[in-house]
């Protein structure tokens, strides 16, 4: 029974890896005539020592903190209000969502001007308030980008988080409560271990998409100002697809993989073994 | 279970690698052909990837017309916008069963695209091509379409920039067109008042940025490259052109517009926020036209400050693999050819050929007499950003160090320094 | 009780004001859907009188052919996934089958860049000759929709009680029958869930509906990112074929979303 996912994962996800792997022990590029030639680790070796790279992967980490952070915080928030609402349930819910459904790239351009100094409404807000933030320039647009995944996709930590406190079972709930122990008491002891299984897959999978971050750069800023919000997807389409170099466009691709992978089998045996005790 | 991923895993890896080995390199070798005046009863379908442009709208407009002389050839163009079509060039060119007959290619593509093979010469179809007068194309255009000495294209449109001001304002405050350096800092600082700004800026990182820092290096007298190829930005010219650039930037442009690209600054100056912007030639109609805005009409343009300006220009050509070489042709040489491009000038198509500006009828019936003297003033002093190799490479390197150093997140000094590296070290 | 109102009064203020962020940007564009390019320079223009030009064009344009086809890749990815994912779930739940290899793999090509994969995935649709078609489209959106789908039913079918298949082979069904008639039915709601997730993800991709896509048949996300134009962003335009994309996944997600909360809640996720 595992047959079919295997056959589809091996066409879908197995053969086009093979391929990549192979496309970074060569020289190929785009523009190349002839075939490809084998050149080993050669690839490997040049985007290791490339600062751009280094510099772009922890541009990245440091995106994906900051915005799966804001989104965990704020979606549990959020998520514990719905719970509790009486009022507009559904269309309240469902408003919500609506983020996630737009293509990112156009939500990019979306903010773009809504963000512009001139044309924008929310500086014209701010300036109607006395006050002005230069949201895409140096030192502040990279927040800026993460405010913007944040605004996006926090509807879907909220999803998952709402299902995982009403799934949570009422009794040790009620127990505490009869005890006589405050809400915040309740929420760290008992709700919050309880929702660690969602949680956990929650964070993981919001956290690979966000490594993935290209068009809220590619439709504001470029990777700019300088290289502050060069990001990896940014970085490698710069070098594979406008550089033409895809051979070692690849190979940076897998080096992210050699990162990202263990990672995750690391965390998640630890989360595992905690769950488990 | 084990065995069975074991094998799957066997089988994937042979099919990819076997599916590697069919696909990669091209090597198709760029055959010369030496058919100039194509048959009018030649039947075949062209296939056209353009740029969503202006321009693009402008020439199919002129389809009817062409199928008149050449009724069973059929033009399909697709149009999209610069990146997307960018990305789905190069995969055309990677298969052997390719999907464009016919392409424009930007300035930079030419020295990375002719070496690949994936352009086939042209040379001796414009020497077999009567009327075609190739010497009347602009200078600065035939050049680029020329690689290591051989032609591979024919100019379709060129996007040299130039000042684009609002004339009202200028005169307004006494002020008289920029010519030098110096004078646009202070004209753009006078203009700077209140809620109006004296130039709007694109200091985008990357390709925006140089393109337009590049107006202001070529005004302190300094250039790109030496003779001999090398990077050229280490001069106290280019030193003097960022320092006026970042004084701009912080005194006479919009508030928190560091990511600015043209499309910002174009609705800048089109509301009246801006007194001007460095753009191309050709956005002067646009910015004119009855819907843009309230201040249609006030604008005028004008060759850059110290004379010299950016060029970048796109090219026909005809790909190696392409399936209706010589029906391509046909549509190239006769949309190129003195007439039609009469035409398409007049209709607001951006100047190819020195003929055309000086024809009666498209002073008379076009955009006016001083907008197309602007223009041959222009292109008849104008550089590309890039030359040799690697051309997209340099220009995002060395605007990446331009970013830097306007954001303050790097000396002068040092970010010239390391653009020029990268230029000596991409292209040397 | 006193403390009880404040915290709903809290509460209200919070939902609102998340109301309010998420709101904010989606009345911009569904306002500027309306507005004529030299309107949509105002950032303080609320009135006016509305204009149907960019609806208009966008439709002309073709935008609900190309809703239809991001519609079709996106049904045929999630129905492929849910389908594979569910048996493979089942049976790495119920057996720890592949171990962590199997699980943690097909995870390998979420962590790719799509710039990576784009080009094995179009080389392999050229040798195996369906470039001319969805084909390769769905292949690529499969990779990253399956690997999440399965994770998904992964933890749903942990919760699962064994006992409930081990009653149903006592009662003489076979393994297979057991799965599809008395263990697949408890996570019916979790499949919807991943289902909702699985579409949206697809339903968003632009990168590969550019490269993979033949020439006429633009995907959705990418007939809106082709307003940005040369010329400037076509806001316009581009607003009007923003709200095509979104309104019928909202309101789909409004009739669903309540079998969605209940679908996850229906059985906590594990991994």
């Amino acid at each position: 029974m595992l047959l079919p996912l295997l056959v589809v994962a091996g066409i879908a996800v197995g053969l086009p890896l093979v391929y990549a792997f192979y496309l970074s022990l060569t020289d190929f590029s785009l523009t190349q005539q002839g075939v490809a030639q084998i050149v080993g680790a050669d690839n490997y070796i040049a985007s290791l020592t490339n600062e751009g790279l280094w510099g772009a992967i922890g541009t990245t980490f440091t995106y994906v903190i900051i915005a799966v952070s804001f989104e965990t915080v704020i979606g549990l928030l959020i998520a514990l209000s719905l719970q509790k609402q009486k009022w507009a349930r559904d269309i309240t819910r469902a408003m919500l969502l609506a983020p996630m459904f737009i293509t990112p790239i156009a939500v990019g351009l979306t903010f773009r001007f809504l963000l512009n100094d001139q044309l924008g409404a929310i500086p014209y807000l701010l300036k109607s308030l006395g006050t002005n933030y230069d949201f895409l320039g140096s030192g502040k647009a990279l927040f800026t980008l993460a405010m913007i995944d944040v605004w996006q996709w926090t509807p879907f930590m909220v999803l998952l988080l709402l299902a995982g406190l009403e799934s949570i079972p009422k009794q040790p709930l009620e127990a505490a409560r009869v005890d006589g122990a405050n809400a915040v008491y309740i929420f760290r002891r008992i709700t919050l271990p309880l929702l660690t299984p969602i949680l956990s897959v929650a964070v993981l999978l919001r956290s690979l998409d966000a490594l993935k971050v290209f068009e809220y750069v590619y439709a504001t800023t470029r990777g700019g100002p300088g290289t502050e919000t060069e990001t990896i997807q940014y970085f490698t389409y710069q070098t594979g697809i406008q550089f033409f170099r895809l051979g070692e466009a690849s190979s940076m691709a897998f080096i992210l993989l050699l990162i990202v992978l263990p990672l995750i089998v690391f965390l998640f045996r630890r989360i595992d073994r905690r769950t488990s005790s | 279970m084990r065995t069975s991923l074991t094998k799957m895993f066997a089988i994937t890896a042979t099919t990819a690698l076997l599916a590697a080995g069919c696909a990669t390199g091209t090597g198709v070798e760029a055959e010369s052909s030496d058919v100039g005046e194509v048959a009018a009863d030649t039947s075949a379908t062209v296939r056209i990837l353009m740029e969503a442009v202006p321009d693009t709208d402008i020439v199919q407009g002129l389809i009817a017309d062409f199928n008149a002389e050449y009724p069973d050839i059929t033009i399909e163009i697709e149009s999209l916008a610069f990146d997307q079509m960018r990305d789905k060039l190069i995969a055309s060119f990677q298969s052997s069963d390719p999907t464009y007959d016919l392409i424009v290619a930007d300035n930079p593509w030419m020295d990375d695209f002719a070496p690949a093979g994936f352009l086939a010469p042209l040379d001796d179809r414009i020497a077999n091509t009567p009327g075609l007068d190739h010497e009347d194309f602009f200078g600065p255009l035939r050049e680029i379409a020329e690689v290591d000495g051989v032609t591979y294209g024919v100019p379709f449109y060129n996007y040299a920039l130039g000042y684009l001001y609002n004339e009202p304002l200028l005169t307004g405050a006494g002020l008289s067109v920029p010519t030098s350096l110096d004078e646009l800092v202070t004209t753009s600082k006078a203009l700077t008042s209140g809620d109006q700004t004296g130039l709007a800026m694109q200091p985008q990182r990357g390709y925006k940025i140089f393109e337009e820092w590049a107006n202001f290096l070529f005004a302190a007298g300094g250039s790109i490259y030496n003779e001999d190829g090398s990077g050229a930005l280490d001069s106290p010219e280019a030193q003097a052109a960022l320092e006026a650039y970042i004084d701009l930037y912080n005194t006479a442009a919009p508030e928190n517009s560091l990511n600015w690209a043209f499309d910002e600054a174009f609705r800048s100056v089109s509301t009246g926020a801006s007194a001007a912007m460095v753009s191309y030639n050709w956005n002067l109609p646009a910015l004119n036209s009855p819907d843009a805005g309230e201040f249609a009409g006030n604008f005028k343009l004008a060759p850059m400050p110290g004379g010299k300006q950016v060029l970048g220009s796109w090219t026909w050509a005809i790909p190696s693999n392409s399936a209706s070489s010589d029906a391509a042709w046909a549509f190239v040489s006769w949309l190129t050819s003195k007439e039609v491009d009469v035409s398409r000038v007049i209709a607001g198509g951006a100047a190819i050929r020195e003929s055309t500006l000086q024809d009666e009828r498209v002073l008379a019936e076009g955009f006016g007499a001083d907008y197309y003297d602007a223009i041959i003033a222009i292109l008849s002093n104008a550089a590309p950003l890039s030359e040799g190799a690697g051309g997209e490479e340099m220009i995002q390197a060395v605007g990446t160090e331009l970013s830097e150093a306007v954001a303050g997140t790097k000396s002068v000094e040092d970010a010239l320094k390391d653009a020029n590296d990268a230029i000596n070290s991409i292209q040397g | 009780m006193r403390a009880q109102g404040m915290m709903r009064g809290v509460r209200g203020i919070f939902l609102i004001t998340a109301l309010v962020v998420v709101g904010f940007p989606l009345v911009w564009v569904t306002l500027a859907s309306f507005k004529t390019p030299a309107q949509l320079n105002d950032p303080s223009l609320i009135m006016f009188s509305p204009s149907l030009t960019n609806w208009a064009y966008v439709v002309e344009e073709g935008i609900l052919q190309a809703a239809g086809r991001s519609a079709l890749v996106a049904f045929i990815t999630v129905a492929i996934s849910a389908i594979a994912g569910s048996a493979a779930a089942y049976v790495i739940s119920s057996y720890k089958a592949g171990g962590t290899a199997t699980r943690f793999g097909i995870l390998a090509a979420q962590v790719l860049p799509p710039a990576v994969l784009v080009f094995p995935f179009l080389t392999l649709a050229y040798v195996t000759q369906v470039n001319d078609t969805l084909i390769p489209l769905i292949f690529a959106h499969l990779s990253f929709v399956l690997p999440v789908v399965t994770w998904f039913l992964i933890g749903f079918f942990d919760s699962v009680p064994r006992s409930l298949e081990e009653q149903a082979r006592v009662d003489g069904f076979s393994r297979f029958k057991a799965f599809l008639l008395v263990v697949l039915p408890q996570v019916y709601p979790g499949l919807g869930a991943a289902i909702i997730f699985g579409f949206t993800l697809s339903w968003n991709d632009m990168f590969y509906g550019l490269i993979l896509t033949p020439t006429k048949s633009a995907i959705l996300p990418v007939a809106i990112a082709g307003f940005n134009t040369f010329r400037g962003v076509e806001l316009g335009s581009m607003s009007a074929a923003i709200l095509v994309a979104v309104i019928p996944v909202l309101i789909a997600s409004f009739f669903i979303q309540k079998r969605l909360v209940q679908g996850i809640s229906g059985g906590a996720v594990k991994y």
